[in-house]
């Protein structure tokens, strides 16, 4: 039962720390390769469309479709290349991220 | 087409930097020490200022409209766009979309006489295409309202439809700010190019263009000596890009504007009457063959990062090679495009060496390998010759941001609007 129980907390701990770190790694992310262009709250700014009530699984597919190079929406040429070096963790990141912090 | 002579003319960025370089440290600039702080936040868009001597600002939102902040904080709406209530009047032709909006504001010169005051709208009358619009306006004495809304341009071109282009939305390259030169008293209003290649190099519309003209929408009388036959007699200048900044040398009041760059070479140019600024993005000339929907702006590739310079060589921000007499550009931002925005002249003993010197702000645009580069330029020009002096970066204590507009204060600071929502405040001692 003890045993049980230490199993648990450690999986409860690492998954909090694994939840905080993704943040953390997607809000440093965001504010390095977003924010000056989405804004520092994703409410979007000029021609830059906001991120805000976005699901995490919208923004997903979409930086995934920018980074195999596929073109939607006017500002492509723009997030084409920002997209092109993202792995699926920085992706996954992002997303959580967003999704999470700007609602 | 133009012969006209100018010591601007030869000016070259390499005679800059020799200048530059050559200069003894004692005599280099000493910088200032500079604060930048959130002066107003919580607002949309916010794209120009105008100030009175006693500290009143006016600030137009891109997608709300006008409204004034008096010196003890309390904010007046005055003009209303489509969709906003709470403005003493509202006009429902006025809207945004993209990079249009509401954007320039203009105190005329004689304010404190005839409280009047100048803004530069998008608007859509009925079922007319929309255009951009000079609006004139009365302010009450208390400040509290407008009236007597009288439109003195009013068909400026405005993108109506979106095109297969980087930012290719409607409202695209909609230039915007207006400014009045104290030196000759007209107010200048530049203008964009809507990604339409039969804009920038024909008199007969007002896009692609710096405008001079009166209070009431006249042209300047001696606009017409200096342009081609036939072109509208409000033109100053022509083949622009787009220009959202405009600001006048303190001591001889040459114009000086920025232009955005086309994924190269913002410009920074010296207006001489009648000039030609060289952009003229038409497809099937100058070595070029199709476009997308007819314009070559961001051509040979308008999708993917490629070398500015290569860029450059095969669309000019300036074409020397069908337009040899066009306006020689001050600086090219080292042939990055960065959203170059706008430009004000630094006035005030607190700013030490750097009073009276230029300062040109940057949006940022990260594409490619271009660095955004948001920020603050410091240019010292010489106020006699076509020669920059020192060019350097303005501290920004609390930081990068989409700087969109800068205005001298009357407290001797200044003054940025940004994107985010904020106007910064920077304060020299």
């Amino acid at each position: 039962m003890v045993r049980i129980l230490a199993c648990a907390m450690t999986i409860a701990l690492i998954s909090t720390q694994l939840q905080a770190a993704d943040q953390e790694a997607g809000k440093s992310l965001y504010l390095s390769n977003c924010a000056q262009c989405h804004g520092p709250t994703a409410k979007g700014m000029a021609s830059f469309p906001s991120l805000a009530g976005r699901e995490a699984s919208y923004i997903q597919s979409r930086l995934e479709t920018y980074r195999a190079g596929e073109r939607v929406g006017a500002n492509s040429g723009l997030m084409i290349p920002n997209a092109r070096d993202l792995s699926d963790e920085d992706i996954a990141n992002l997303s959580a991220y967003i999704s999470e912090n700007f609602k | 087409m133009m012969n006209k002579t100018s010591y601007l003319r030869s000016f070259s960025v390499a005679t800059a930097s020799a200048v530059l370089l050559s200069l003894p440290l004692s005599l280099q600039a000493q910088t200032p020490q500079v604060s930048q702080a959130v002066f107003m936040d919580g607002l949309e868009s916010p794209w120009d200022m105008a100030f009175l001597p006693n500290g009143t600002m006016f600030f137009t939102e891109k997608c709300k409209g006008l409204s004034v902040r008096l010196p003890d904080g309390t904010v007046n709406s005055l003009l209303g766009m489509s969709g906003t209530d709470g403005y003493s009047m509202t006009a429902a032709d006025l809207f945004c979309n993209g990079q249009a909006g509401m954007n320039g504001v203009a105190l005329d010169p004689n304010f404190d006489t005839n409280n009047t005051i100048f803004v530069y709208s998008a608007s859509r009358m009925g079922d007319s295409p929309a255009t951009n619009r000079v609006i004139r306006l009365k302010v009450s004495g208390d400040l509290s309202s407008v009236s007597n809304r009288n439109d003195i341009v009013e068909k400026i071109p405005y993108k109506q439809a979106p095109t297969d282009h980087p930012f290719g939305d409607a409202g695209a390259h909609n230039g915007g700010r207006i400014r009045f030169n104290p030196g000759d008293g007209f107010l200048y209003v530049p203008t964009g190019d809507n990604h339409n290649s039969s804009l920038p190099q024909f008199g007969d519309n007002l896009g692609s263009k710096v405008l001079r003209i009166d209070r009431d929408g006249n042209a300047a009388p001696v606009n017409a000596d200096a342009t081609p036959d036939g072109f509208d007699a409000r033109i100053f200048t022509y083949g622009h890009r787009n220009v959202q900044g405009v600001a006048f040398h303190p001591q001889t009041h040459q114009p000086i504007i920025t232009e955005h760059g086309p994924w190269h070479t913002d410009e920074l140019n010296a207006l001489v009457p009648g000039g030609n600024s060289g952009w003229d993005p038409r497809p099937n000339m100058a070595g070029r063959g199709d476009c997308p929907d007819d314009y070559c702006g961001y051509e040979p590739n308008q999708n993917e990062g490629m070398d500015p310079d290569e860029r450059r060589k095969y669309m000019p921000m300036t074409d020397y090679e069908t337009y040899p007499d066009a306006m020689r550009p001050l600086w090219t931002n080292n042939n990055y495009s960065q959203g170059i925005s706008s430009a004000a002249f630094l006035e005030g003993e607190q700013w030490g060496d750097w009073h009276g010197r230029l300062v040109v702000s940057f949006l940022g645009i990260g594409f490619g390998d271009t660095p955004v580069g948001q920020r603050i330029n410091v240019i010292d020009l010489h106020p006699w010759g076509p020669t920059i002096m020192d060019n350097r970066e303005m501290p920004l204590s609390a930081g990068p941001a989409r700087f969109r507009g800068l205005v001298m204060g009357p407290d001797g600071s200044l003054y940025a609007a940004v994107d985010e929502g904020q106007i910064h405040r920077f304060t020299a001692e």
